[in-house]
């Protein structure tokens, strides 16, 4: 494998998310309006203890799976500061998926008010989480960027979080391991009940969420109490045989991302045309392959 | 077929054998636990476990060693096996750490790898690309295409028998004239200073007994406390690569021997005049004092965290085998414990089928994720 090229790449990456995230809370150039658009339309109060964090997830799906491409140019451009402002020109997400995110997000929202669940958002304040750090194997960088991101919560009198993606989740989970993070989170897929959806799919697990959180079964026991069937495949859908979309590695190497992401498409089709996913980031991997949609856009 | 095709049929073969061979064994699991805590007690105080095996090694009247890396180690067999000699070596991924086969030819004597898989690999001049199947990655008509360079009879049409039996047929002969058999070991028990080989081609019962002087080439990682535990490693190891119950098991404690004389063991006997047990460090006593590497020294080599890996589907033996025997996710893990180089961790997804499936309950992600931090750290 091209590990010069990782080699090359990798810092410029970590000067670029890193440096962005101790000065923004964001790993690149975010459009806070579009990305607290949903919680603007849905209402969703301010200044409550109780939040549901979104860290952009949704809403830059497609920037995070395109971040590879713009490596390297950052590679070429050093700082920061001025990789900041050129993303800024450069990483668009487009209209009709920043109009898919906004509904995914209002519904999520409006699931955990019809379980009992209050909450509240951040807006233009949200964070990131930092997962793109750890996951790269940034850990000293994740740890300090933590402790910056468990100030900003207790500064905001957050003692509750609800999570809508299973990055953001495993990132307070390691944090808690790590650095004593010591806010109460919960995946949304976790807190809901009561609701109605429909339609035949198999089910992309989300790596993080099947084989290091520990959710395998919690997550088909709510697409089933909603009423959604999922079609099982041992050899396909089993907590051991199934597999990564590719999404992770996208930042190292955009070829074996896509490979993998092609070899599970492939693999999902041959039990049902159409799969269900729990992860925004599985979503922009896997749909460019197929017909996929997210869990929370098929109930309600 | 392409790579990633083969792979799939590899994958869902193994996990229907390996499914099939713990319902059919269900004793296998807690085997596997207690060989981890066993495996564990050892890596506690490596050092004294060493010792204890190489004196009992001694005791049997074989000839133990420990080598510090691998230019030691090649020294050392360098010295037994000498010049102008026929060299047999089964499957040992050790020999291959160290390049020892290399090393050999290049010093004068006749080497050949005697597991059909690895003859083939030897052929291509390659690497493995599996770890207990290590020409998984070639098509009947690529073995063909190989074995017709050392019989003419074999063309790109040949049947797989016809194949196999020109191997057998080629290395019948250097079995008959091999000075020396040099096997690896699955596990070394320190009680008895015994070794555990697994196989089913018959190979390695060959090697290690038709020559009259037998190397065997190992990590100290292979240690185990009792030969119980060395059987049950074999249990393991063969049972989770889907292959259970394998062809044959063999035992080795030191050279040949006889007792039917007035009840006294005297050596040699019918088979090797001398056994010698080459064990290896480079780099193992380190990761064994290292908290956050030190599980991947529990790994038995199964080779199943491979199959369940995606970068490895993906891309096969070009992400780790080309400076590695080791490679999928234990060969990340193996490829720093033995190279120092964290490289390959980049390519790690984090997809967690690995530590699924291992049967040693290796956090492979945990230690993947240390090593890549640790590359990290390094750059600028
Ligand atoms: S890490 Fe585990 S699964 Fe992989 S080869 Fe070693 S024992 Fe087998």
């Amino acid at each position: 494998m091209d590990e010069k090229a990782v080699m090359k790449e990798l810092p410029a990456v970590r000067k670029l998310v890193y440096g962005n995230l101790m000065e923004t809370y964001l790993p690149f150039p975010v459009d806070m309006k579009a990305s607290s658009r949903w919680a603007v339309e849905a209402d969703v109060p301010r200044n409550t203890d109780t939040i549901i964090f979104t860290s952009h997830m949704y809403q830059m799906g497609s920037m995070f799976k395109n971040y590879e491409k713009y490596i390297p140019l950052f590679t070429k451009l050093g700082g920061s500061k001025m990789i900041a402002s050129v993303g800024s020109r450069l990483i668009k997400t487009d209209k009709s998926e920043a109009e898919r995110s906004t509904r995914i997000l209002k519904n999520i929202y409006s699931m955990l008010l019809k379980s009992g669940i209050k909450c509240g958002y951040l807006y233009e304040d949200e964070p990131y989480s930092g997962s793109l750090l750890l996951e790269l194997g940034f850990v000293d960088e994740f740890m300090e960027y933590g402790r910056k991101l468990l100030s900003l919560f207790k500064s905001r009198g957050v003692k509750n979080i609800y999570t809508v993606d299973p990055h953001t989740t495993n990132s307070l989970t390691n944090l808690k391991k790590m650095i004593g993070f010591d806010i109460k989170s919960t995946p949304y897929l976790n807190a809901i009940s009561g609701t109605n959806g429909s339609g035949k799919f198999v089910l992309h697990d989300s790596c993080l969420y099947s084989r290091f959180l520990g959710m395998y079964d919690d997550v088909r026991l709510v697409a089933k109490n909603a009423g959604i069937e999922l079609l099982e495949d041992p050899d396909v859908t089993g907590k051991s045989t199934s597999f990564c979309c590719g999404g992770p590695i996208g930042p190292v190497n955009a070829e074996i991302s896509s490979k993998v992401a092609s070899l599970r498409v492939k693999q999902l089709n041959t039990v049902s045309d159409t799969i269900l996913v729990v992860c925004p980031l599985c979503y922009e991997n896997l749909s460019e392959f197929g017909n996929v949609k997210d869990i929370a856009e098929v109930m309600a | 077929m392409n790579w990633t095709d083969v792979a799939d049929l590899v994958i869902k073969g193994n996990n229907r054998e390996v499914e099939h061979v713990l319902k059919n064994y269900p004793y296998i699991p807690a085997i596997a636990e207690d060989l981890r805590k066993k495996k564990l007690q050892v890596l506690e105080d490596l050092p004294r476990y060493i010792q204890e095996t190489m004196k009992n090694v001694e005791k049997l009247g074989g000839h133990a060693y420990l080598a510090r890396d691998a230019d030691e180690a090649r020294k050392i067999i360098g010295k037994i096996v000498s010049t102008k000699k026929t060299v047999v070596f089964s499957k040992s991924n050790v020999a291959y750490e160290i390049g020892l086969r290399e090393f050999l030819q290049e010093t004068g004597n006749d080497a050949w790898e005697t597991d059909l898989g690895e003859y083939l690999v030897q052929l291509q001049n390659g690497w493995p690309a599996h770890i207990v199947a290590p020409a998984i990655d070639l098509t009947r008509e690529d073995a063909a295409t190989l074995v017709s360079r050392i019989d003419k009879n074999i063309t790109k049409d040949s049947k797989i028998e016809d194949i196999v039996a020109a191997v057998r047929k080629f290395l019948m002969d250097k079995y008959i004239k091999a000075d020396v058999g040099i096997t690896g070991a699955n596990a070394v028990a320190a009680d008895s200073g015994s070794i555990a080989l697994v196989e089913n081609e018959g190979n390695i019962r060959i090697d290690s007994v038709l020559p009259q002087t037998h190397i065997s080439v190992t990590g100290i990682d292979k240690i185990v406390p009792t030969l119980p535990d060395a059987l049950n490693e074999i249990y393991v190891q063969s049972a989770y690569a889907g292959l259970f119950p394998p062809t044959y098991i063999n035992i080795t404690s030191g050279p040949s021997s006889t007792g039917d004389i007035e009840l006294k063991r005297v050596s040699p006997a019918t088979g090797p005049k001398d056994f010698h047990l080459v064990l290896i460090d480079n780099g193992r006593l380190n990761a064994s004092r290292d908290e956050k590497i030190k599980e991947a020294l529990l790994c038995i080599k199964c080779g199943r965290c491979y199959l369940a890996c995606p970068v490895y589907r993906a891309i096969g033996k070009e992400w780790i085998s080309t400076k590695s025997p080791y490679g999928g996710p234990t060969g990340v893990m193996w490829n720093y414990i033995t190279n120092n180089d964290p490289w390959p961790a980049s390519f790690c997804m984090h997809s967690g089928g690995c530590s699924e499936v291992c049967p040693m309950k290796i956090d492979i992600p945990t230690v993947i994720r240390e090593i890549k931090s640790r590359g990290n750290r390094t750059l600028s």
